[in-house]
């Protein structure tokens, strides 16, 4: 696995901790589902490479893992992975995901949330 | 509008193969189809019956979704299933956390949703059988589709136009409507 370059790396580079994106497998992303949401915070780099600036811009609204796999045209996998090196770095947050009972199915009160949504349109 | 407090809920969209998945999901949805269908290769003859379908020249093999925006902090996904065995392992990651399940009929093809129906109901997750009406299938009695189905006496069946937004969003009412009566009847 190749370890991660740390921002300020050994020979003084500013280089994001995710400029380095060769074999790694771990990220805040790993446990992440397709539909899960993220923003994009205030803070934006220069130096990004192509694929985390359409991320970055995708997310100036709350957009899923999904929809950034179909944007960039990559499997929901690697989207996976880039949307968790961008949140490890401070440049996404990832949602909290839809309130959950003890059998991890969405609770009543959003179920009735979702159910006025629907009627109202 | 939500900042970060926005949150997903997704609902799972099955069915055999032509029998109206991608025309739900795209009625709904407010963003454009993105690219989820590819080209009927000779590799799917055999998996995917097209004798009965001889319009449909393409078949879903990758992620086919949808998006609705619920209210100001709430955002419902819709996701076809990938229509082939292979695919079975997407299955477990769509429905895991979901609301439940649309699972459209073409009742001259009624066994094709044995699938799905047979795993959502292992799963327990909650699903409408949604009678996608296709010319020739104008009859049916909700027993008659129920017995051939061999499902649950609350299990809704809704008969439905997969072309017509309100027809698609009343079946998704129905799917929420019998996944909240669910959870009121595990918690009483």
């Amino acid at each position: 696995m190749t370890p991660v370059e740390p921002v300020g790396g050994r020979d003084g580079r500013v280089v994001p901790v995710f400029a380095v994106t060769g074999g790694r497998t771990r990220s805040t992303g790993r446990d992440l589902p397709v539909e899960s949401l993220v923003t994009a915070t205030d803070q934006r780099p220069d130096d990004l490479q192509k694929e985390y600036r359409m991320i970055l811009d995708a997310a100036v609204a709350p957009v899923s893992l999904v929809e950034i796999g179909a944007a960039l045209r990559v499997p929901v996998g690697v989207a996976r992975v880039l949307v968790g090196d961008l949140a490890d770095a401070g440049y996404l947050v990832v949602h909290a995901p839809a309130p959950r009972d003890a059998a991890g199915n969405p609770t009543p009160a959003v179920l009735t949330r979702l159910l006025a949504g629907l009627r109202a349109r | 509008m939500h900042g970060d407090r926005a949150v997903p809920l997704k609902i799972v969209v099955a069915g055999g193969f032509g029998a109206g998945k991608t025309t739900l999901v795209r009625a709904l949805s407010e963003i454009p189809p993105l690219l989820t269908e590819e080209p009927m290769t000779s590799a799917s003859v055999g998996v995917d019956d097209i004798r009965a379908v001889p319009d449909k020249h393409t078949t879903t093999v990758a992620m086919d979704f949808g998006r609705i925006t619920v209210d100001d902090s709430l955002i419902l996904y819709l996701f076809g299933t990938p229509g082939q065995d292979r695919f079975w392992f997407m299955w477990d990651e769509l429905a895991r956390g979901s609301v439940g399940a649309v699972v459209l009929v073409d009742l001259r093809r009624v066994d094709d949703c044995f699938p799905a129906v047979d795993y959502f109901e292992s799963r327990r997750l909650p699903f409408v059988v949604a009678v996608n009406g296709f010319p020739g299938t104008d009859a049916f009695s909700r027993e008659a589709v129920a017995d051939a189905l061999a499902l649950a006496p609350d299990t809704p069946v809704v008969r439905m136009d997969a072309r017509s937004s309100d027809s698609c969003l009343s079946t998704l009412v129905a799917l929420v409507e019998h996944a909240l009566d669910r959870t009121h009847a595990v918690h009483h």
